[in-house]
């Protein structure tokens, strides 16, 4: 474990350019985050909130700087992070006919865990049935995932990254999906995992429900950090507002 | 390998082929329908396809050639793609039309020069003259989909559920991708001249789909895809041996009649009323 108040998450003058594109998405983006802090990331549509998520979690790779993550390198030690790193993607659509249950789908957060050749012993299991009680999702386990709704869905894999039992968790757009009452459910179990000193790292657009805890707002706009600061939940969405509110589209 | 039960030299060979092609194909099969990736099935048959053509052409062996070609392409698409900023899709077609046009020009030249015959074989497959090297062959990969498949179960499935979360979640998932591609290729053209190219993918396609109509999990499938595939396949050597019918014609005319049936009778169907009503 990585002590209290050690970066966690380290960016050094990194861009991340897609493949094939001729211009970086992400210019040269330093920042630091600490174990147990609770990170919002804002900004524009297209200003590189999921690019910054992928460049943590080392899905994609930068073309220059350096990105540490839990002391590890991403270049070097990729897999090893992402074991370790919870990340709820954004647009998730499945097939209503997928062959999978919700708690399959739960399951599978552990299986890079788990590693190959092994199959899931009962703590795995566990912790499966921990996140699911969690989020109160336990009626839907056995259902299969593709017919649930949006939210329920966004719930699913919400509980599949906690039951990997993450000391890093992103969130891109976790609560697009959810309605106000569970939004602030969702929420205060983020805040709760904050303080236990998991990293929380949340893209979203949503300021109407955030736990009552110190938090650290990021905002992105055309790659670079417009702001970076930490203050109470109350003002998130006019800080927010101030960086990305007078430049639709940018 | 099955003489103690079947005396007869001939249809224990071609009992044992269909039944090692059906297995691998099936169980791949399985893996090919969920993911989305029937086009790639089909561009390495097409590939082993032309690889056969080719062999036969220069008086080689077919089915080593024909292996030799889909493992070429499955090395080959992951960097074609990538270098020509297509998609992999894309990729795809244009392999797909050239292989087929590959096979179809050697399969042309061969009949003009009367060597018809054993070209035809290509196309609609030929259970009796087999090399025991091919059924050996076939038993292997048989083998390995299956220990592959248990093996990597877990990472099979998210890798089928969706490729971002298999890998965010500490999979290894482009060595994953490549395994079952190889497995794909070496399955499909060492099946190439049993059951015939024009025909491969009733044993790629079918016997998962129809599994599908039955299965709410994908271990199920993996199940009952094969057992379904094998005992048909058995059938239709067995049968169109007996009424001297080509086997593999028959046989896939039996897969597609039981899959009608499945679709038919499927519980995916009907809608229950039991609940909340
Ligand atoms: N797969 C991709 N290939 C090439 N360019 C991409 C790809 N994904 C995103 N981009 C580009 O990268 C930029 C940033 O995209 P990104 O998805 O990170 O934005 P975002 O801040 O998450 O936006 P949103 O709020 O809409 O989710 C955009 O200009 C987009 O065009
Ligand atoms: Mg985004």
């Amino acid at each position: 474990m990585v002590s209290s108040g050690e970066s966690v998450i380290r960016l050094k003058n990194i861009y991340t350019a897609y493949e094939g594109a001729e211009y970086p998405v992400i210019k040269d983006v330093s920042i630091e985050i600490k174990r147990g802090e609770f990170a919002i990331i804002g900004g524009p549509n297209g200003a590189g909130k999921t690019t910054l998520l992928e460049t943590i979690n080392g899905m994609l790779k930068t073309t220059h700087g350096e990105v540490t993550v839990l002391d590890m390198d991403v270049g070097s030690r990729g897999r090893d992070i992402r074991k370790k790193v919870g990340y709820v993607i954004q647009n998730f659509s499945f097939d209503p006919m997928t062959p999978f249950s919700a708690e399959e789908v739960v399951l599978m957060g552990r299986y890079g865990l788990i590693g190959p050749f092994k199959k899931p012993n009962e703590e795995d299991y566990k912790k499966v049935s921990d996140a699911m009680k969690l989020l109160r999702i336990t009626d839907i386990a056995k259902n299969p995932i593709g017919k649930l709704s949006g939210g329920q869905q966004q719930k699913v894999l919400i509980a599949q990254c906690i039951a990997k039992d993450p000391d890093i968790l992103l969130l891109d757009e976790p609560f697009s999906n959810l309605d106000l009452l569970t939004r602030e459910f969702v929420s205060n179990i983020l805040g709760d995992l904050a303080k236990s000193g998991c990293t929380i790292v949340i893209v979203s657009h949503a300021f109407d429900a955030l736990p009552d805890t110190g938090i650290r707002i990021i905002a992105m706009n055309d790659g670079r950090i417009a702001l970076d600061e930490t203050c109470d939940p109350g003002e998130v969405e006019n800080k927010i507002r101030l960086v990305s509110g007078g430049i639709p589209g940018a | 390998m099955l003489e103690f039960i079947i005396s007869n030299n001939i249809v224990c060979h071609a009992v044992e082929a269909m039944l090692f092609a059906s297995l691998s194909c099936s169980i791949l099969g399985v893996i090919v329908t969920q993911f989305n990736v029937s086009s790639i099935g089909f561009t390495m048959a097409h590939a082993a396809f032309a690889g056969a053509a080719i062999g036969m052409f220069l008086g080689v062996n077919a089915t080593a050639a024909a292996v030799v070609a889909g493992i070429l392409v499955a090395i080959l698409l992951g960097p074609v793609a990538e270098y020509s900023r297509m998609s992999t899709d894309s990729i795809l077609g244009v392999f797909f039309g050239m292989t087929m046009a590959i096979a179809i020009f050697f399969i042309a030249y061969m009949q003009y020069l009367g060597k018809g015959m054993s070209a035809s074989a290509l196309l609609f497959g030929d259970v009796v003259s087999l090399y025991r090297e091919e059924i050996y062959a076939l038993a292997l990969i048989s083998i390995i989909s299956i220990i592959f498949v248990y093996l990597f179960y877990k990472e099979i499935s998210s890798l089928i559920f969706n490729r971002k979360i298999a890998e965010a979640s500490g999979i290894s998932v482009k060595p994953l991708y490549f395994a079952i591609l190889f497995m794909i290729a070496i399955a499909v053209s060492l099946s190439l001249n049993i059951v015939g190219g024009l025909l491969l993918f009733v044993w790629l396609v079918t016997p998962a789909a129809t599994a599908y109509q039955f299965c709410n999990s994908l271990k199920s499938m993996f199940i009952l895809a094969p057992a379904i595939a094998g005992v048909i396949s058995i059938a239709g050597a067995l049968a169109g041996l007996a009424w001297s019918v080509p086997v593999a014609p028959l046989t896939a005319i039996m897969i597609t009649s039981v899959f009608v049936v499945a679709v038919i009778i499927s519980p995916k169907r009907k809608i229950s009323y039991s609940k909340g009503y």
